[in-house]
């Protein structure tokens, strides 16, 4: 029989190892049910072994009970945290995902397609993504409240880039057909391959999309 | 910023310094002070966004102003202003931003109390008040929910408690403004210095903090 914690703290050395992952693994949907199962037994246990004692329970008189309520009471709580701090981390990723402009519930989509063990994550069949259900809602509401905030500040774009500007002009290479964008200084057309001198302000978007390649 | 530019704050004549010129040098401070305190600081009160904000909308506006015109010397002006404009956005977005993520880190300890929330702008309240809120009932619908009802809070402070806080004891450089006694707490014994003005020292943010707030020193 496995210990108590156990899959606590297999959730912990998840969340431990993704912090270094460039992408998001697939959801532990088993191993979260599993931690919280856990944690209903060990409330059922808890409440059976009082239920004899009908509220009047002392500890100095039932030492080897009171231990077993100490252990099931100290678990329950560290299962908890385990959660927490598994999910925690997951919505960290999530929401530098989401300031770093990249759409989230495509990208978690792709990468569970093209990935073998995709298909675990989703319990729920059809869709393959690496983001729960639950996940999915929440960067959907993130998005929305990190829009909110950065509307109020109409002249500046808090997603730029937080690299202090050098040079109001810079080199880049097209990677992909971007189309033509507008500058003051008139239009340009980002075609495959060519390179332009542009003022970074106006394709700052477009080198996070990976469409333009900062050169130097 | 150099040395110059901060003696220059600290110089009586201080005041004679053109309107934008002390934004430029409040943002400035503001921005250095925040990147380097372990926790947030409160969050500038006499309208220095206000003003700031409105002297981006006005170059903004310079700017479209002139790029009509082909003359060369205007040219040049428009890419002096316009390089101008990058950095006092890069300044305003750099100081948001480490606020931004120092609430995200520790958003329940800063809405735990009034003197903390006092810290926050209106703006970055509501933010924080709404992103715990998502985040709660992201804990709630993934697990939380089928927990034993005593177990649902995530702010329990009996046992050990849940709300994580800055640490305080972490060290920061500061330099001295003034003539003072700089107290510092050390491992194996506490220690204490006669600080001279332009001195650069590194303790504890715990212990630097009120030098820093009675404007004694600042961080660096």
């Amino acid at each position: 029989m496995p210990m108590y914690g156990d899959q606590g703290n297999k959730l912990v050395q998840h969340a431990k190892r993704m912090q270094n992952l460039a992408h998001l693994p697939p959801y532990q949907t088993e191993l979260v049910r599993a931690v919280t199962r856990e944690v209903r037994d060990l409330d059922k246990d808890v409440a059976s072994l009082l239920e004899p004692f009908q509220g009047s329970f002392d500890p100095s008189a039932d030492q080897s009970t009171a231990c077993t309520l100490l252990v099931n009471h100290l678990s329950m709580r560290r299962n908890k945290r385990c959660l927490l701090a598994y999910h925690r981390t997951r919505t960290d990723k999530l929401e530098e995902l989401v300031w770093n402009g990249s759409d989230v519930l495509d990208l978690a989509g792709q990468q569970a397609g093209g990935g073998a063990n995709g298909a675990t994550a989703a319990a729920d069949g059809g869709a393959s993504s690496s983001l729960s259900p639950q996940e999915e809602d929440y960067v959907r509401q993130y998005g929305d409240l990190l829009a909110a905030y950065k509307g109020q500040w109409t002249d500046i774009d808090l997603t730029g880039s937080l690299e202090p500007p050098r040079d109001l002009f810079i080199d880049v290479r097209v990677l992909k057909d971007a189309g033509e964008i507008q500058t003051e200084y008139g239009a340009i057309n980002l075609t495959k391959n060519s390179q332009f001198y542009v003022r970074q302000g106006d394709v700052e978007r477009l080198i996070a999309q990976g469409y333009l390649q900062k050169l130097g | 910023m150099d040395i110059d530019d901060i003696l220059r704050e600290v110089d009586p004549t201080f005041h004679a310094v053109p309107q934008e010129k002390r934004n430029l040098q409040e943002l400035t401070r503001a921005w250095i002070a925040e990147r380097s305190a372990p926790e947030l600081l409160p969050w500038p009160a006499d309208g220095l966004f206000e003003r700031v904000n409105d002297s981006i909308k006005r170059q903004i506006e310079k700017v479209e102003e002139m790029t009509g015109d082909m003359d060369p010397k205007t040219n040049f002006a428009l890419i002096v202003i316009q390089t101008e404009l990058e950095r006092f956005k890069y300044l305003v977005r750099s100081y948001v931003r480490a606020r931004i993520s120092k609430i995200d880190r520790h958003t329940l300890h800063y809405l735990s109390t009034d003197a903390l929330r006092a810290r926050l702008s209106e703006m970055e309240l509501a933010y924080a008040t709404r992103h715990q809120a998502l985040l709660h009932n992201h804990y709630l619908s993934s697990f939380l929910s089928s927990f034993p009802s005593a177990l649902q809070n995530i702010n329990d402070s009996a046992g050990i408690n849940m709300v994580e806080t800055p640490d305080l004891e972490s060290a920061v450089f500061i330099r001295l403004l003034k003539d003072t006694l700089v107290e510092g707490r050390g491992v194996d014994s506490d220690g204490a210095m006669d600080g001279r003005e332009s001195d650069i020292v590194i303790l504890r943010w715990a212990d630097a903090k009120t030098l820093v707030e009675n404007g004694s020193a600042e961080l660096v």
